[in-house]
């Protein structure tokens, strides 16, 4: 993070009334004239600054805050209390000078005209941002180049693949090469040669011309290949702040080896090597899988067991011709996350 | 000074811009386009034919002669074309802009988001509303032997235009209700019935309807009280020159909804 950041944050919270909607049409009819309202914290309370150039994942589980937070950003909403400021700008203060500085895409939508020719929305954008000519055309060079555009800028963007329409539609929201970028899920429902068409783009707009992006996400696939840092926000509140690096060293529990047997005269062996391991697995989590005829899964708790004590075992147990080692997937991490596993109390200082 | 200029300029360099992007939509549903335009006439050559076949057999209404009254039908149609062209998002913004979310979009753009929402799409097909209805006056005023001076051409423009501006502001007017309250179809089919009233002259209705029509909903300035000056009526001669004073007031207060709807809107989003 550098020394002047781009977006700072400071106790940002918004809070919406809602009432409970009763159920049916009795339910309905109460609804009308009696309402209970409750106040829903959607953020509460969060405080964080990105510096210029950086890319930054932001994720949680739906209805977490995330939406809420990139609408107050982007200068839809007005925070309940705190501030923001982006750019120099307060962003629902001043928010015609404002997003003119900034792009978005909300991955479930786009912002292109449905009926006509990808390039008609193209050069309305130009008009509607005042971007010169040449400006223009130097960046649908540089976009077809990336993204591939101009295979189809003269289809409609309703026949588009949701793919194709997503390379329009983050083109769409760079064309004035704002400094910053908001992407709200932009790989949703996108196949693996998509998604890595977008990942490519984007870092190719961050390297040239160092777009600071914040981006929600549920592929975590994402945030490994895009993000160094990353945000997880839950019910309102950031649960963590940092390197994605350091949210494996501080989460990581298990890890888990994989090995494959050198014949199926080991069968024996290993059924005795299962029941040495049952015997030793009182602290903590220790537990064997056979995958199939010759692969076996040993998954533990990296605090209570070394790895390299395993393999001393596994090899003193059988012949083995194969070994893999492998951390915890990241999505188990964040499983664990959400579902309160971990950071039930407000994250203390790092140990 | 120059800087009011330069946002003018550039918002009708927008204007035109945004027009030009529906007409490329139109254009490429040709056939599409030909049977709007075709329903669209047919639609207002019978609600027309039924009054001139209605008074083929009334010479007389309230003491103005049917032709008269078709000059006033006429005029009529004219600021009701020129507001249908613009208000097809007025009915869908409560459920397309406000309940689907496109409001948001209108939002991240740095044009006035009321701007978006008047000029993102257009009926053009109901302009042949305009044409018809100058040919029924031009019709009108033949059969009435009205000689034409170039103030009333000028008065005639001036009040179509104010009665667009008088319709626009009270459906607009009424559309800012879903930044409050969610519903599909809003509250705009009362009012829209309404309009039938301003075409007909006031002096048939009760007091009350006349007092609706005039400060209330305020139709009759948009039809009513300028055709009645543009053929010479005395007795209500004293409220054209108001024409273009209720035309800018419902348009602020409209504009005033509009505002508070938005920050309505920034607060909960919904």
């Amino acid at each position: 993070m550098s020394a002047d950041p781009l977006i700072s944050v400071r106790s940002l919270s918004k809070h919406f009334r809602t009432f409970e909607r009763r159920e049916g049409i009795v339910g309905g009819l109460i609804n009308l004239f009696h309402r209970e309202y409750r106040i829903v914290k959607a953020v509460d309370n969060i405080t964080f600054s990105i510096g210029r150039g950086d890319m930054v994942g932001y994720i949680g589980p739906n209805g977490a805050g995330k939406s809420t937070t990139i609408k107050m950003l982007t200068g839809i909403l007005v925070p309940t209390s705190g501030e923001i400021l982006s750019n120099g700008f307060v962003p629902w203060r001043q928010r015609a000078a404002y997003v003119k500085t900034i792009g978005v895409v909300f991955g479930q939508r786009t912002q292109l005209w449905w009926d006509i020719a990808v390039i008609e929305s193209f050069k309305l954008l130009r008009r509607i941002y005042d971007v010169s000519q040449r400006d223009f055309d130097e960046r649908m060079e540089l976009f077809d180049q990336v993204l591939g555009l101009r295979a189809f800028l003269h289809t409609p963007v309703r026949k588009l693949s949701l793919g194709q329409r997503m390379r329009c539609d983050l083109a769409a929201a760079l064309l004035h090469n704002p400094p910053i970028l908001f992407l709200d899920e932009p790989t949703i429902g996108l196949d693996v040669v998509a998604k890595d068409h977008i990942r490519q783009f984007l870092r190719a707009i961050n390297e040239r011309y160092k777009t600071t992006v914040l981006l929600t996400t549920h592929d975590l696939d994402d945030i490994e290949q895009l993000c160094r840092r990353i945000m997880i926000i839950d019910r309102g509140a950031l649960l963590y702040d940092g390197p994605l690096a350091g949210l494996k060293e501080r989460l990581l529990r298990t890890k888990q080896i994989k090995f494959i047997l050198r014949d199926g005269e080991q069968a024996p062996r290993l059924a005795a090597f299962e029941h040495s391991l049952s015997a030793s697995a009182q602290n903590g989590l220790l537990h064997l899988e056979r995958l199939d005829e010759m692969t076996c899964r040993l998954r533990f708790d990296r605090s209570s067991v070394s790895t390299s004590d395993l393999i001393r075992r596994i090899l003193a147990a059988v012949e083995v011709r194969d070994f893999v080692i492998e951390d915890e997937p990241i999505e188990e991490i964040v499983k664990r996350i959400y579902s309160g596993e971990v950071f039930a109390a407000p994250p203390g200082p790092q140990p | 000074m120059g800087r009011i200029f330069r946002q003018i300029e550039r918002h009708v360099g927008l204007f035109g811009a945004y027009f030009a992007q529906y007409a490329k939509v139109r254009v490429a549903y040709r056939g599409d386009f030909f049977i709007t335009l075709g329903t669209s006439f047919a639609a207002t050559l019978f609600s027309f034919g039924f009054v001139y076949f209605l008074f083929q057999r009334i010479s007389y209404l309230a003491a103005w002669d049917k032709y008269e009254v078709f000059f006033l039908y006429g005029f009529s149609l004219i600021p009701f074309g020129l507001f249908n062209v613009l208000s097809l998002n007025l009915y869908e913004f409560g459920s397309t802009y406000i309940m689907e979310g496109k409001f948001d979009r209108v939002l991240l753009r740095p044009i006035s988001s009321l701007f978006q929402v008047l000029f993102e799409t257009f009926r053009i097909e109901s302009f042949q509303e305009v044409v018809t209805g100058l040919v029924v006056v031009l019709w009108s005023a033949r059969m009435l032997s009205y000689r034409w001076h170039a103030l009333d051409v000028l008065l005639l423009a001036v009040f179509a235009l104010c009665g667009a501006v008088i319709y626009i502001s009270v459906f607009l007017f009424l559309s800012t209700f879903s930044f409050w309250f969610e519903d599909r179809i809003g509250v705009h089919p009362p009012f829209w019935n309404l309009i039938a009233f301003g075409r007909y002259p006031l002096s048939i209705y009760s007091g009350y309807i006349q007092f609706l029509l005039s400060w209330i909903i305020p139709f009759g300035f948009a039809t009513f009280y300028p055709s009645a000056r543009l053929l010479g009526h005395a007795e209500f001669r004293a409220y054209a020159p108001l024409v273009p004073l209720i035309a800018v007031a419902t348009f602020a207060v409209a504009a005033t909804s509009w505002r508070l709807g938005l920050r309505r809107y920034s607060s909960t989003g919904s």
